[in-house]
Protein backbone atom coordinates (compact mmCIF):
# COMPACT_ATOMS: atom_id res chain seq x y z
CA UNK A 1 0.00 0.00 0.00
CA UNK A 2 2.88 2.41 0.94
CA UNK A 3 4.74 1.27 -1.74
CA UNK A 4 2.03 1.76 -3.99
CA UNK A 5 1.17 4.99 -2.86
CA UNK A 6 4.73 6.48 -3.63
CA UNK A 7 4.44 5.30 -7.01
CA UNK A 8 1.54 6.79 -7.36
CA UNK A 9 2.90 9.88 -5.94
CA UNK A 10 5.95 9.90 -8.02
CA UNK A 11 4.11 9.50 -11.46
CA UNK A 12 1.81 12.38 -10.16
CA UNK A 13 4.93 14.45 -9.60
CA UNK A 14 6.33 13.73 -13.02
CA UNK A 15 3.01 13.74 -14.93
CA UNK A 16 3.16 17.66 -13.39
CA UNK A 17 6.46 18.53 -14.56
CA UNK A 18 4.88 17.35 -17.64
CA UNK A 19 2.48 19.86 -17.72
CA UNK A 20 2.48 22.55 -20.33
CA UNK A 21 1.68 25.37 -17.74
CA UNK A 22 4.79 24.24 -15.58
CA UNK A 23 6.84 23.81 -18.33
CA UNK A 24 6.96 27.15 -20.05
CA UNK A 25 6.65 28.85 -16.61
CA UNK A 26 10.44 27.11 -16.24
CA UNK A 27 11.76 27.24 -19.57
CA UNK A 28 11.03 31.44 -19.80
CA UNK A 29 12.65 32.10 -16.74
CA UNK A 30 15.94 31.30 -17.36
CA UNK A 31 15.75 32.43 -20.85
CA UNK A 32 14.73 35.78 -19.73
CA UNK A 33 17.64 36.11 -17.38
CA UNK A 34 19.98 35.32 -20.04
CA UNK A 35 18.82 37.96 -22.08
CA UNK A 36 19.28 40.52 -19.19
CA UNK A 37 21.80 39.10 -18.52
CA UNK A 38 23.50 38.87 -21.55
CA UNK A 39 27.35 37.35 -20.48
CA UNK A 40 26.50 33.71 -19.97
CA UNK A 41 28.57 31.31 -17.48
CA UNK A 42 29.35 27.88 -18.23
CA UNK A 43 27.56 27.05 -15.43
CA UNK A 44 24.18 28.07 -16.48
CA UNK A 45 24.91 26.48 -20.14
CA UNK A 46 24.14 23.13 -19.16
CA UNK A 47 20.94 23.98 -17.13
CA UNK A 48 19.49 26.55 -20.20
CA UNK A 49 20.15 23.61 -22.40
CA UNK A 50 18.42 21.19 -20.21
CA UNK A 51 15.21 23.43 -20.11
CA UNK A 52 15.43 23.49 -24.59
CA UNK A 53 15.12 19.27 -24.58
CA UNK A 54 12.49 19.53 -21.04
CA UNK A 55 10.31 21.96 -24.10
CA UNK A 56 10.33 19.45 -26.20
CA UNK A 57 7.57 19.61 -29.12
CA UNK A 58 4.90 20.70 -26.83
CA UNK A 59 2.60 23.03 -28.80
CA UNK A 60 2.09 26.28 -27.02
CA UNK A 61 5.39 25.79 -25.47
CA UNK A 62 7.17 25.84 -28.79
CA UNK A 63 5.80 28.40 -30.32
CA UNK A 64 7.17 30.51 -27.76
CA UNK A 65 10.42 29.16 -27.67
CA UNK A 66 10.17 29.80 -32.04
CA UNK A 67 10.29 33.56 -31.24
CA UNK A 68 12.43 33.41 -27.78
CA UNK A 69 14.97 32.00 -30.34
CA UNK A 70 14.25 34.93 -33.09
CA UNK A 71 16.20 36.95 -30.88
CA UNK A 72 19.37 37.37 -32.09
CA UNK A 73 21.25 35.69 -29.08
CA UNK A 74 22.44 31.92 -30.28
CA UNK A 75 24.29 29.66 -28.40
CA UNK A 76 28.25 29.91 -27.51
CA UNK A 77 29.90 27.06 -29.72
CA UNK A 78 33.70 27.22 -29.35
CA UNK A 79 33.53 27.14 -25.84
CA UNK A 80 35.87 30.47 -25.45
CA UNK A 81 33.37 31.85 -22.48
CA UNK A 82 32.45 34.51 -24.60
CA UNK A 83 28.99 35.23 -26.27
CA UNK A 84 28.48 34.93 -30.18
CA UNK A 85 25.11 35.99 -32.06
CA UNK A 86 24.14 36.07 -35.34
CA UNK A 87 25.36 39.61 -35.54
CA UNK A 88 29.14 38.48 -34.43
CA UNK A 89 28.64 35.77 -37.09
CA UNK A 90 27.91 38.56 -40.08
CA UNK A 91 30.20 40.42 -38.49
CA UNK A 92 33.08 38.28 -38.92
CA UNK A 93 31.84 37.45 -42.66
CA UNK A 94 32.35 41.06 -43.50
CA UNK A 95 35.43 41.89 -41.53
CA UNK A 96 36.70 38.87 -44.12
CA UNK A 97 35.94 40.78 -47.25
CA UNK A 98 36.79 44.12 -46.33
CA UNK A 99 40.23 43.01 -45.47
CA UNK A 100 40.27 40.99 -48.39
CA UNK A 101 39.29 44.09 -50.51
CA UNK A 102 41.76 46.29 -48.56
CA UNK A 103 44.21 43.89 -48.96
CA UNK A 104 43.79 43.98 -53.04
CA UNK A 105 44.32 47.64 -53.00
CA UNK A 106 46.86 48.10 -50.66
CA UNK A 107 49.86 48.70 -53.36
CA UNK A 108 52.60 47.36 -51.28
CA UNK A 109 53.15 45.57 -48.31
CA UNK A 110 56.18 47.31 -47.39
CA UNK A 111 56.08 50.92 -46.40
CA UNK A 112 57.79 53.60 -49.24
CA UNK A 113 61.02 54.75 -48.58
CA UNK A 114 61.83 58.35 -47.99
CA UNK A 115 64.53 60.33 -49.86
CA UNK A 116 67.61 61.71 -48.37
CA UNK A 117 68.69 59.44 -45.90
CA UNK A 118 66.02 59.52 -43.49
CA UNK A 119 65.56 56.53 -41.28
CA UNK A 120 62.21 55.20 -40.06
CA UNK A 121 61.37 54.44 -36.53
CA UNK A 122 58.04 52.87 -36.00
CA UNK A 123 55.95 52.32 -32.60
CA UNK A 124 52.64 51.64 -33.27
CA UNK A 125 50.94 54.24 -35.38
CA UNK A 126 53.39 56.69 -34.73
CA UNK A 127 56.62 56.85 -36.72
CA UNK A 128 59.89 58.82 -36.28
CA UNK A 129 62.52 59.81 -39.25
CA UNK A 130 66.02 60.50 -38.21
CA UNK A 131 68.09 62.15 -40.24
CA UNK A 132 72.14 63.39 -39.17
CA UNK A 133 73.18 65.97 -41.12
CA UNK A 134 76.90 67.77 -40.50
CA UNK A 135 76.70 67.67 -36.93
CA UNK A 136 72.62 68.79 -36.54
CA UNK A 137 70.37 66.00 -35.81
CA UNK A 138 67.14 66.23 -37.52
CA UNK A 139 63.96 64.13 -36.27
CA UNK A 140 60.26 64.35 -37.83
CA UNK A 141 57.23 62.49 -35.64
CA UNK A 142 53.81 61.92 -36.73
CA UNK A 143 51.27 59.96 -35.91
CA UNK A 144 48.85 58.30 -38.43
CA UNK A 145 45.70 58.30 -35.78
CA UNK A 146 43.09 61.42 -36.80
CA UNK A 147 45.19 62.03 -40.09
CA UNK A 148 42.51 61.32 -42.69
CA UNK A 149 40.41 64.63 -43.35
CA UNK A 150 36.96 64.78 -43.48
CA UNK A 151 35.76 64.15 -47.45
CA UNK A 152 35.19 67.39 -48.92
CA UNK A 153 34.30 66.08 -52.18
CA UNK A 154 31.22 66.52 -53.46
CA UNK A 155 29.08 63.82 -54.13
CA UNK A 156 29.33 62.12 -57.65
CA UNK A 157 26.74 63.11 -60.59
CA UNK A 158 24.08 61.30 -61.16
CA UNK A 159 24.57 57.78 -63.55
CA UNK A 160 28.15 58.16 -62.32
CA UNK A 161 29.25 55.16 -60.72
CA UNK A 162 30.25 56.25 -56.89
CA UNK A 163 33.25 53.70 -57.16
CA UNK A 164 34.42 55.47 -59.83
CA UNK A 165 34.54 58.67 -58.30
CA UNK A 166 35.96 57.60 -54.61
CA UNK A 167 38.76 59.64 -53.75
CA UNK A 168 41.73 58.20 -51.87
CA UNK A 169 41.85 58.28 -48.55
CA UNK A 170 45.36 60.10 -48.17
CA UNK A 171 46.75 60.46 -44.35
CA UNK A 172 47.71 64.13 -43.59
CA UNK A 173 49.48 64.43 -40.31
CA UNK A 174 50.69 66.87 -37.98
CA UNK A 175 54.05 66.74 -38.03
CA UNK A 176 56.82 67.78 -35.82
CA UNK A 177 60.19 68.74 -36.64
CA UNK A 178 63.24 68.75 -33.59
CA UNK A 179 66.50 70.49 -34.73
CA UNK A 180 69.52 69.92 -32.64
CA UNK A 181 72.54 70.95 -32.93
CA UNK A 182 76.12 69.22 -31.15
CA UNK A 183 76.18 71.12 -27.70
CA UNK A 184 73.39 73.26 -27.43
CA UNK A 185 71.06 72.79 -24.55
CA UNK A 186 67.74 72.94 -26.57
CA UNK A 187 66.10 71.59 -29.80
CA UNK A 188 64.68 73.63 -31.69
CA UNK A 189 60.80 72.34 -32.92
CA UNK A 190 59.02 73.18 -35.44
CA UNK A 191 54.83 71.95 -35.12
CA UNK A 192 54.23 71.74 -38.75
CA UNK A 193 50.30 70.49 -40.56
CA UNK A 194 48.81 70.45 -44.10
CA UNK A 195 46.51 72.64 -44.59
CA UNK A 196 43.07 70.98 -45.21
CA UNK A 197 42.41 73.73 -48.29
CA UNK A 198 45.02 72.09 -50.35
CA UNK A 199 44.27 68.14 -49.71
CA UNK A 200 42.26 66.42 -52.45
CA UNK A 201 41.78 69.89 -54.92
CA UNK A 202 44.04 69.08 -57.35
CA UNK A 203 43.30 71.84 -59.96
CA UNK A 204 42.07 74.70 -58.22
CA UNK A 205 44.29 78.02 -58.43
CA UNK A 206 43.89 79.07 -55.03
CA UNK A 207 45.49 76.98 -53.00
CA UNK A 208 47.17 76.89 -49.77
CA UNK A 209 50.91 75.79 -49.36
CA UNK A 210 52.41 72.28 -49.42
CA UNK A 211 52.37 72.00 -45.96
CA UNK A 212 52.68 75.01 -43.10
CA UNK A 213 54.51 76.02 -39.84
CA UNK A 214 52.20 76.72 -36.89
CA UNK A 215 54.35 77.37 -34.10
CA UNK A 216 57.96 77.34 -33.16
CA UNK A 217 59.75 76.92 -29.50
CA UNK A 218 62.69 75.39 -28.41
CA UNK A 219 61.96 72.39 -26.56
CA UNK A 220 64.54 69.88 -24.13
CA UNK A 221 65.93 67.35 -26.29
CA UNK A 222 63.94 64.27 -27.12
CA UNK A 223 60.89 65.34 -24.60
CA UNK A 224 57.74 63.87 -25.60
CA UNK A 225 55.76 66.87 -24.16
CA UNK A 226 55.58 70.46 -25.26
CA UNK A 227 56.93 72.24 -22.74
CA UNK A 228 54.34 75.36 -22.12
CA UNK A 229 56.58 77.34 -20.16
CA UNK A 230 58.76 77.99 -23.01
CA UNK A 231 58.41 80.61 -25.42
CA UNK A 232 56.28 79.51 -28.70
CA UNK A 233 56.21 81.10 -31.80
CA UNK A 234 52.92 81.23 -33.29
CA UNK A 235 52.90 81.75 -37.53
CA UNK A 236 49.81 83.13 -37.50
CA UNK A 237 51.03 86.94 -37.15
CA UNK A 238 54.73 86.33 -37.72
CA UNK A 239 56.49 88.89 -40.31
CA UNK A 240 56.38 87.22 -43.30
CA UNK A 241 60.51 87.57 -43.80
CA UNK A 242 61.28 85.42 -40.79
CA UNK A 243 58.68 82.62 -41.80
CA UNK A 244 60.26 82.52 -45.09
CA UNK A 245 63.85 82.20 -43.45
CA UNK A 246 62.13 79.59 -41.15
CA UNK A 247 61.27 77.31 -43.74
CA UNK A 248 64.43 77.87 -46.07
CA UNK A 249 66.45 76.86 -42.78
CA UNK A 250 63.82 73.69 -42.55
CA UNK A 251 64.40 73.10 -46.87
CA UNK A 252 68.06 73.16 -45.89
CA UNK A 253 67.65 70.13 -43.99
CA UNK A 254 65.87 68.10 -45.76
CA UNK A 255 62.29 69.19 -44.64
CA UNK A 256 60.44 70.88 -48.09
CA UNK A 257 57.92 70.50 -50.30
CA UNK A 258 59.49 67.15 -51.77
CA UNK A 259 59.45 65.53 -48.23
CA UNK A 260 56.21 66.77 -47.25
CA UNK A 261 54.64 65.00 -50.45
CA UNK A 262 56.83 62.13 -49.65
CA UNK A 263 55.50 61.98 -45.96
CA UNK A 264 52.28 61.99 -47.16
CA UNK A 265 52.88 58.97 -49.08
CA UNK A 266 54.64 57.35 -45.71
CA UNK A 267 51.89 58.26 -43.32
CA UNK A 268 49.07 57.29 -46.05
CA UNK A 269 50.58 53.64 -46.46
CA UNK A 270 51.18 53.15 -42.57
CA UNK A 271 47.95 54.31 -41.87
CA UNK A 272 46.47 51.75 -44.31
CA UNK A 273 48.71 48.58 -42.89
CA UNK A 274 47.71 49.74 -39.55
CA UNK A 275 43.84 49.68 -40.32
CA UNK A 276 44.42 46.46 -42.11
CA UNK A 277 46.15 45.48 -39.04
CA UNK A 278 42.93 46.88 -36.75
CA UNK A 279 40.87 44.83 -38.97
CA UNK A 280 42.45 41.50 -38.67
CA UNK A 281 42.73 42.04 -34.95
CA UNK A 282 38.86 42.92 -34.23
CA UNK A 283 37.92 39.52 -36.98
CA UNK A 284 39.78 37.63 -34.39
CA UNK A 285 38.55 39.21 -31.82
CA UNK A 286 35.16 38.65 -32.46
CA UNK A 287 36.06 35.33 -33.54
CA UNK A 288 37.55 34.76 -29.86
CA UNK A 289 40.76 33.34 -31.95
CA UNK B 1 52.56 96.30 -48.61
CA UNK B 2 52.73 92.72 -48.41
CA UNK B 3 53.61 89.87 -50.63
CA UNK B 4 52.05 86.95 -50.40
CA UNK B 5 54.17 83.85 -51.32
CA UNK B 6 53.18 80.40 -51.56
CA UNK B 7 55.16 77.39 -53.23
CA UNK B 8 52.87 75.13 -54.75
CA UNK B 9 55.31 72.86 -56.49
CA UNK B 10 57.89 70.11 -55.43
CA UNK B 11 59.74 70.05 -58.72
CA UNK B 12 62.22 72.91 -58.03
CA UNK B 13 63.40 74.33 -54.60
CA UNK B 14 63.03 77.84 -54.11
CA UNK B 15 64.76 80.13 -51.99
CA UNK B 16 61.85 82.10 -50.55
CA UNK B 17 63.52 84.54 -48.22
CA UNK B 18 65.43 85.69 -51.56
CA UNK B 19 61.99 85.83 -53.76
CA UNK B 20 60.51 87.62 -51.49
CA UNK B 21 63.55 90.25 -50.87
CA UNK B 22 63.61 91.01 -54.62
CA UNK B 23 59.77 91.12 -55.12
CA UNK B 24 59.97 93.50 -52.35
CA UNK B 25 62.89 95.78 -53.93
CA UNK B 26 61.21 95.37 -57.35
CA UNK B 27 57.89 96.68 -55.68
CA UNK B 28 60.00 99.81 -53.99
CA UNK B 29 61.70 100.24 -57.33
CA UNK B 30 58.65 100.67 -59.20
CA UNK B 31 56.97 102.99 -56.62
CA UNK B 32 54.11 100.20 -55.88
CA UNK B 33 55.58 99.43 -51.86
CA UNK B 34 52.55 100.42 -50.63
CA UNK B 35 50.58 97.66 -52.93
CA UNK B 36 49.86 94.22 -52.06
CA UNK B 37 51.13 91.45 -54.77
CA UNK B 38 50.84 87.75 -54.19
CA UNK B 39 53.18 85.11 -55.43
CA UNK B 40 52.54 81.53 -56.76
CA UNK B 41 55.25 79.23 -57.48
CA UNK B 42 53.92 76.36 -59.79
CA UNK B 43 54.99 73.93 -61.55
CA UNK B 44 54.86 72.76 -65.37
CA UNK B 45 51.81 70.93 -64.93
CA UNK B 46 49.99 73.74 -63.17
CA UNK B 47 50.83 76.93 -65.18
CA UNK B 48 49.62 74.66 -68.60
CA UNK B 49 46.49 73.90 -66.72
CA UNK B 50 45.88 77.84 -65.69
CA UNK B 51 47.34 79.05 -69.22
CA UNK B 52 45.23 76.71 -71.00
CA UNK B 53 41.86 77.91 -68.82
CA UNK B 54 42.47 81.87 -69.28
CA UNK B 55 44.66 81.77 -72.66
CA UNK B 56 43.71 78.49 -74.47
CA UNK B 57 47.02 77.58 -74.96
CA UNK B 58 47.64 73.72 -73.79
CA UNK B 59 51.56 74.27 -72.77
CA UNK B 60 53.56 75.47 -69.86
CA UNK B 61 55.15 79.26 -69.64
CA UNK B 62 57.27 81.33 -67.10
CA UNK B 63 54.89 83.75 -66.13
CA UNK B 64 51.29 84.41 -65.87
CA UNK B 65 50.01 88.08 -64.41
CA UNK B 66 46.48 88.85 -63.29
CA UNK B 67 45.68 92.26 -62.47
CA UNK B 68 43.85 93.50 -59.62
CA UNK B 69 43.43 96.46 -62.04
CA UNK B 70 42.32 95.43 -65.00
CA UNK B 71 42.46 98.03 -67.43
CA UNK B 72 45.39 100.46 -65.64
CA UNK B 73 47.07 102.25 -68.16
CA UNK B 74 51.21 101.84 -68.38
CA UNK B 75 52.80 104.29 -66.47
CA UNK B 76 49.90 105.26 -64.37
CA UNK B 77 49.87 103.95 -60.83
CA UNK B 78 46.34 102.73 -59.29
CA UNK B 79 44.24 104.84 -57.54
CA UNK B 80 43.47 103.15 -54.40
CA UNK B 81 41.24 104.33 -52.05
CA UNK B 82 40.40 101.82 -49.19
CA UNK B 83 42.91 98.90 -47.66
CA UNK B 84 41.56 96.37 -49.99
CA UNK B 85 42.62 97.75 -53.23
CA UNK B 86 46.17 98.55 -52.02
CA UNK B 87 46.56 95.53 -54.22
CA UNK B 88 48.05 94.56 -57.78
CA UNK B 89 47.24 91.38 -57.93
CA UNK B 90 49.01 87.76 -58.83
CA UNK B 91 51.67 86.67 -60.37
CA UNK B 92 52.24 82.75 -61.26
CA UNK B 93 55.70 81.57 -61.99
CA UNK B 94 56.30 78.88 -63.30
CA UNK B 95 59.33 77.95 -62.14
CA UNK B 96 60.04 74.43 -63.61
CA UNK B 97 59.76 76.37 -66.59
CA UNK B 98 61.80 78.76 -65.84
CA UNK B 99 64.63 76.23 -64.24
CA UNK B 100 64.85 74.13 -67.47
CA UNK B 101 65.51 77.26 -69.63
CA UNK B 102 67.94 78.18 -66.96
CA UNK B 103 69.52 74.72 -67.30
CA UNK B 104 69.72 75.22 -71.28
CA UNK B 105 71.56 78.71 -71.10
CA UNK B 106 73.40 77.93 -67.90
CA UNK B 107 71.85 81.17 -66.09
CA UNK B 108 71.22 81.81 -62.47
CA UNK B 109 67.84 80.55 -61.46
CA UNK B 110 66.94 82.75 -58.59
CA UNK B 111 68.28 85.75 -60.71
CA UNK B 112 66.25 84.72 -63.53
CA UNK B 113 63.24 84.27 -60.73
CA UNK B 114 63.99 87.68 -59.81
CA UNK B 115 63.78 89.05 -64.19
CA UNK B 116 60.47 86.99 -64.55
CA UNK B 117 59.09 88.52 -61.35
CA UNK B 118 60.24 91.85 -62.07
CA UNK B 119 58.29 91.41 -65.84
CA UNK B 120 55.00 90.15 -64.17
CA UNK B 121 55.02 92.79 -62.31
CA UNK B 122 55.15 95.13 -65.13
CA UNK B 123 52.09 93.30 -66.39
CA UNK B 124 50.16 93.73 -63.12
CA UNK B 125 51.18 97.85 -63.43
CA UNK B 126 49.00 97.96 -67.36
CA UNK B 127 52.31 96.92 -69.27
CA UNK B 128 51.40 94.90 -72.45
CA UNK B 129 53.77 93.77 -74.99
CA UNK B 130 51.21 92.71 -77.54
CA UNK B 131 53.50 95.43 -80.20
CA UNK B 132 56.88 96.98 -80.65
CA UNK B 133 55.76 100.33 -78.85
CA UNK B 134 53.94 98.13 -76.18
CA UNK B 135 56.76 96.57 -75.52
CA UNK B 136 59.22 99.34 -75.50
CA UNK B 137 57.17 100.62 -73.13
CA UNK B 138 57.46 98.72 -70.30
CA UNK B 139 61.30 99.76 -70.24
CA UNK B 140 60.36 103.35 -70.80
CA UNK B 141 57.63 103.39 -68.10
CA UNK B 142 60.25 102.08 -65.75
CA UNK B 143 62.79 104.35 -66.18
CA UNK B 144 60.49 107.53 -66.15
CA UNK B 145 58.50 106.46 -62.95
CA UNK B 146 62.12 106.51 -61.33
CA UNK B 147 64.54 108.22 -62.64
CA UNK B 148 62.84 111.69 -62.07
CA UNK B 149 63.83 112.94 -64.94
CA UNK B 150 62.41 111.38 -68.33
CA UNK B 151 64.71 109.43 -70.54
CA UNK B 152 64.57 108.92 -74.05
CA UNK B 153 63.79 105.66 -74.86
CA UNK B 154 64.61 103.78 -77.91
CA UNK B 155 64.57 100.25 -79.56
CA UNK B 156 68.29 100.19 -79.63
CA UNK B 157 68.10 100.97 -75.91
CA UNK B 158 66.91 97.45 -75.28
CA UNK B 159 70.23 95.92 -77.39
CA UNK B 160 72.35 97.92 -75.52
CA UNK B 161 74.78 96.35 -72.82
CA UNK B 162 73.37 98.35 -69.79
CA UNK B 163 76.06 100.81 -68.16
CA UNK B 164 76.28 101.73 -64.87
CA UNK B 165 76.77 105.26 -65.27
CA UNK B 166 74.30 107.27 -63.65
CA UNK B 167 74.61 109.70 -67.09
CA UNK B 168 73.16 107.33 -69.20
CA UNK B 169 70.57 105.37 -67.77
CA UNK B 170 67.80 105.25 -65.49
CA UNK B 171 68.04 105.20 -62.15
CA UNK B 172 65.84 102.49 -62.29
CA UNK B 173 68.20 100.27 -64.12
CA UNK B 174 71.17 101.25 -61.67
CA UNK B 175 68.77 100.15 -58.81
CA UNK B 176 67.85 96.97 -60.17
CA UNK B 177 72.11 96.12 -60.97
CA UNK B 178 72.90 97.14 -57.73
CA UNK B 179 70.05 96.13 -55.50
CA UNK B 180 69.05 93.00 -57.31
CA UNK B 181 71.75 91.98 -59.85
CA UNK B 182 69.73 92.46 -62.74
CA UNK B 183 69.28 94.74 -65.52
CA UNK B 184 66.22 96.37 -67.23
CA UNK B 185 67.97 94.23 -70.63
CA UNK B 186 66.77 90.50 -68.58
CA UNK B 187 63.53 91.91 -67.70
CA UNK B 188 62.19 93.23 -71.37
CA UNK B 189 63.53 90.12 -72.79
CA UNK B 190 61.24 88.52 -71.25
CA UNK B 191 58.84 88.82 -74.20
CA UNK B 192 55.83 86.38 -73.77
CA UNK B 193 52.53 86.38 -72.71
CA UNK B 194 49.80 88.48 -70.87
CA UNK B 195 46.53 88.53 -68.99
Amino acid sequence: MLKSLTRAVSIAARLTNKAPSVSVCRATEPLVRSVLCAPTSATTRPFTRSIWLMCGNNGAASDRRAKLLGSKHTLPSCGCGGLHTEGDKAFVEFLSDEIKEEKKIQKSKTLPKMSGGWELELNGTEAKLTRFISGEKVTVTFNVNNSIPPNMEEEPEQGQKSEDNEPDVVSTPNFVIEVTKQGAKNSLVFDCHYPEDEIGHGEGEDESEIFTIREVSFQPEGDEDWKETSYTLNTDSLDWALYDHLMDFLADRGVDNTFADELIELSTALEHQEYIKFLEDLNGFIKCQ
Amino acid sequence: MVVLLRNLQNVVPIRRARLRKDVETLKRILGVQRFDVGIVCVDNRKIQHINNIYRKKNMPTDVLSFPFYEDLRPGKLPCALHGDEYNLGDIFLGVEYVMQQCQERSWDFHGTLTVVAAHGICHLLGYRHETEEEWDEILYGIQVRRVGWPIKHSNTMLSKPVTRSFGTVGRCQVLLEKELGISIKLVSRWKHEVL
